[in-house]
């Protein structure tokens, strides 16, 4: 408790359990990524009702994560019903129809266990590791709120005041409008760019029976990705997922939800006042391509060069010890559903400051652009973009998250033994090649924030 | 470790539901847990170098990160009287420069091996970890060498830590987690070494390259260190690598420190730390005692579950749950060579101060006067039992963990016989042990905006204020009527 820290570098049945045994299919991760890549066995199926099962076994330590994300997130609220999502993740802990309200929180934390849950633009995540003895309770918890959630106008009402004091909360952060008036710039339609927490008016709108269709609509097997991880007995556990799982009703199908975006490209300059902003500041993103395209790789990378870590080329032009020219700077790649795009925001003296920095930034892109990156430095990123990648796999319920996401991110799971190498061939020609195509002026957006 | 078997009666909170007629029979109650597996904990094998170097290895398969966390005993309660911090100060400049790599160098060395680098400073001693890719364990380790016997302590970055150190402080004094925390340390430290920890950003100007260079040729030598490191190399492959960058490194005669033991206050003393125009407000309650014997630490562990481990313990459901006084409310214990620390940290509403003042020492207290019931016992004992593989899952989290052991002298019973040892604390136990740790006057510590909470503790006695940076203002005594009065 007294210690002081600093970060120096940083940065069931006979039949069924037949049926299901034809249609699991095993990865191994390891050989294909080098001799430092993960090492771990991954097989996964649907089941007959959609639902998508990741088993990971891991016999460590006698611990197993369950996580379950839901392909839905604060892009699928119907226009006006901002904030849904966000709520129904809370009403998932309100109970079901075998388990009664906050017993599932209870359950975990009695056991031992740790569980947590977020939403997204685009997806609803609810992950917990316990002891690998209670693994078949924890499936039994996940499987009641899948089929019965019960949803009393009470519950609702706690989850809608919890929202609104959220949203109380989140007004009062510094830049906060102005964050929101750049999504609405960059993003033109109301899915994309309405905030998770969704909107003050919208949440007060909003009724039980919304809350009911949307998790009918969505909180169905067919839009789910089940993942176990950790120490248990795969024969077992697919029994077990059988039991609890292949049961639950089908929902209806989902589609596709959004058209391409069709942008025009100029660039897009305006100036917000931010009645919150503690000093002039300003955004600036460049629509990229969407994530796991073919370019989507190389753009990670790049996020690498750009913003990550101490050493990467922005944070030394613009946060260098000798030549700071801003009081905060980061960026990175923000992913919402179908789009991308690459988000830097800089905190400045003065306007003037402003503009010396948007300089020094296409100063950097263009000489990324003309300039060959250095092997050595290429590695170096790489490496980085490796750690954190391995990092991701470090515990079995990071590894659950990961798989989950994965899954709904790439279009076929069975390459995702191969992801890491994909990141690993990206060359300094593709590294110009993309900044050349996507960090150009006329694909630029910038948001001027002033101070009142 | 042997199976366990545990009392499972929380077990039917969960059945008691309603149960519809039509669904599977499976679904209408919880299936029973199935047999506790067996814990296999990585063995820990020791060796000693050539130079008193003292090395923990412990091999994890499948692990493509090397973990290494260099304990030193050179802690802020050695820094001179005169010159608090400065045990930080030195800490602050490891490995920021060697005579080979400048500051920008050591950057992007360290992002060439997929590294991590960071320092932390107790009362006792630092811990440094490093973390980095096992394939870069050639480059890593001989990084760690040179930042240990060729450091590079330049002006440059003398004044670069001064400032931003300085800076972190003054930032940090508007925050009425950190003030309450470093004042609540002041008070149940104080006069004792450890108090120097707690100082201010104004000392940061005394601190000089002459006592930064002495205090780092003094006490920063391989006998008053230890390497704990895990990887998936074996106790002889990890300790040749170790040897061939650190052998050079010379031990030296180390005058030992007499350590007083901790005291706890004389009487109850109540804190009000003013955070001018703070929306939030931190309530600190603690007290000190002697160091506790390994047995009553862990009773200790049992007790701080039931009281404020996780949101399901007592603190947590009163203040919050039933009262809707706080945030959250927390409680920890933690173990020092002088002696031992309890402490309940809660982020308050301001308006419910005094009450949620009330409601801590009332929980504290109960601790000491009424015994656990076996079943809240019992429920405490599974979360610690059950909860301990999750908490060294990580390869970070595992030999952070190995650290605190190795630099406290924990023992075996910490680690390998941690089940047995939690299973043995019973009710009878637990009720001794808080009368003998927890009977002690508290020390109460109020962080948060004076102009909104002095109201608010308009009923207590009396009460001292201070500034954010601690320095002693006025004290505040209600007399016979009811009415308040400032004595400076």
């Amino acid at each position: 408790m007294f210690r002081r820290s600093r970060s120096m570098f940083n940065h069931d049945r006979k039949q069924a359990r037949l049926g299901i045994s034809l249609g699991w299919i095993l990865v191994f991760a390891a050989p294909l990524l080098g001799q430092s890549g993960p090492n771990f066995p991954l097989s996964h199926v649907r089941l007959k009702n959609g639902l998508e099962v990741i088993l990971s076994e891991d016999t460590s330590l006698p611990i197993v994560s369950v996580a379950v994300v839901y392909n839905v997130g604060s892009v699928h609220e119907p226009s006006g019903k901002a904030g849904l999502a966000y709520i129904m993740e809370n009403l998932m802990f309100s109970g079901s129809a075998n388990v009664a309200p906050f017993q599932h929180f209870n359950f975990i934390n009695r056991v031992g266990g740790e569980l947590s849950a977020s939403t997204s633009e685009d997806r609803t995540l609810f992950y917990q590791t316990v002891p690998s003895n209670q693994l078949a309770p924890v499936l039994w918890l996940e499987s009641d709120r899948m089929k019965s959630l019960e949803m009393s106008e009470g519950a609702f009402e706690r989850a809608r005041n919890a929202l609104l004091d959220d949203l109380l909360q989140k007004k009062s952060e510094l830049y906060f409008a102005s964050q929101l008036s750049f999504d609405q710039l960059v993003y033109s339609d109301f899915a994309h760019s309405h905030p998770v927490l969704g909107t003050e008016e919208d949440v007060r709108n909003l009724t039980v029976d919304d809350a009911r269709n949307f998790y009918a609509n969505y909180y169905v097997p067919n839009n789910a990705v089940l993942c176990i991880t950790g120490n248990f007995n795969k024969l077992s556990a697919r029994e077990l997922v059988v039991r609890y799982f292949e049961t639950i009703p089908r929902g209806k199908d989902i589609g596709p939800s959004f058209e391409p975006p069709v942008y025009t490209r100029q660039p897009v300059v305006r100036t917000f006042q931010d009645v919150l902003a503690a000093a002039p500041a300003f955004y600036m993103g460049f629509r990229i391509a969407p994530p796991f395209s073919n370019d989507f790789y190389t753009l990670s990378i790049v996020d690498y060069i750009l913003f990550r870590g101490r050493s990467s080329r922005l944070t030394r032009r613009l946060l260098g010890r000798d030549n700071k020219i801003a009081y905060q700077a980061s960026g990175g790649i923000e992913k919402r559903k179908d789009r991308a795009i690459y988000r830097i925001f800089c905190v400045v003296n003065n306007q003037a400051m402003a503009e010396r920095c948007q300089e020094a930034i296409f100063s950097e892109l263009d000489r990324l652009k003309r300039v060959v990156l250095s092997e050595r430095d290429l590695v170096r990123y790489k490496t980085m973009f490796k750690q954190d990648y391995l990092n991701r796999l470090s515990s079995t319920m990071d590894k659950a998250i990961f798989l989950c996401e994965s899954f709904l991110a790439l279009k076929n799971f069975d390459d995702f033994p191969l992801e890491l190498e994909k990141y690993m061939k990206v060359t300094s020609t593709d590294i110009i090649g993309i900044v050349n195509r996507y960090f150009t002026l006329d694909n630029s957006i910038i948001l001027n924030v002033k101070t009142k | 470790m042997k199976k366990l078997g545990l009392s499972w009666a929380f077990w039917v909170v969960l059945s008691g539901t309603s149960v519809l007629p039509q669904q599977e029979r499976f679904r209408r109650s919880p299936p029973p847990p199935e047999p506790l597996q067996e814990l296999k904990l990585p063995r820990i094998e020791r060796a000693l170098l050539s130079n008193q170097l003292s090395v923990s290895i412990v091999t994890r398969e499948n692990e493509p990160f090397c973990s290494l966390q260099l304990i030193v005993f050179a802690g802020e309660s050695l820094s001179p009287n005169n010159l608090a911090g400065t045990a930080t100060f030195v800490a602050s400049l490891l490995g920021r420069g060697t005579l080979v790599r400048s500051v920008p160098d050591v950057e992007e060395f360290l992002e060439s091996i997929g590294g991590t680098l960071s320092v932390s400073v107790g009362q006792d001693y630092v811990l440094l970890t490093f973390h980095f890719m096992e394939e870069f364990l050639d480059p890593a380790l001989g990084f760690l060498g040179q930042a240990l016997l060729q450091p590079n302590f330049t002006r440059t970055e003398i004044d670069y830590v001064k400032f931003t150190t300085t800076y972190d402080l003054l930032a940090k004094e508007k925050d009425p987690d950190f003030v309450a925390l470093r004042h609540l340390g002041r008070m149940l430290f104080q006069n004792h070494p450890y108090e120097k920890f707690s100082f201010s950003s104004d000392v940061i100007k005394t601190w000089n390259e002459n006592s930064l260079a002495d205090f780092f040729d003094r006490y920063y030598r391989p006998n008053n260190a230890r390497i704990i490191f895990a990887s998936s190399l074996s106790l002889n492959a990890a300790t040749r690598k170790i040897s061939t960058y650190l052998n050079l490194w010379q031990p030296r005669d180390i005058p030992p420190t007499a350590m007083r033991p901790l005291k706890a206050p004389e009487k109850e003393r109540v804190c009000l730390v003013d955070v001018p125009q703070s929306l939030e407000c931190r309530a600190y309650v603690g007290t000190v005692f002697p160091t506790p014997g390994n047995s009553e630490r862990f009773d200790l562990a049992v007790l701080n579950q039931v009281l404020g481990g996780t949101p399901t313990s007592r603190l947590f459901m009163n203040l919050r749950e039933s009262k809707a006084f706080a945030n959250f409310a927390y409680s920890e214990a933690d173990f020092y060579r002088a002696g031992g620390v309890f402490l309940v940290r809660a982020k308050v509403r301001p308006e419910a101060i005094a009450l949620a003042l009330q409601e801590i020492r009332k929980e504290i207290r109960t601790l000491a006067k009424e015994p656990v019931s076996s079943l809240e016992i019992e429920q405490a004992k599974s979360y610690l039992i059950f909860n301990f593989p999750l908490q060294i899952e990580r390869y970070d989290e595992f030999s952070w963990r190995m650290a605190e052991n190795q630099a406290r002298n924990d023992g075996e019973e910490f680690w390998s016989r941690y089940y047995e040892q939690v299973m043995l604390v019973n009710a009878e136990r637990v009720f001794a042990t808080a009368q003998r740790l927890l009977g002690q006057p508290l020390v109460l510590v109020i962080a948060g905006d004076k102009s909104v909470l002095s109201e608010r503790l308009a009923d207590l006695e009396t009460y001292d204020v201070f500034d954010a940076k601690g320095q002693f203002q006025y004290t505040v005594t209600k007399d016979k009527k009811g009415a308040a009065h400032e004595a400076r």
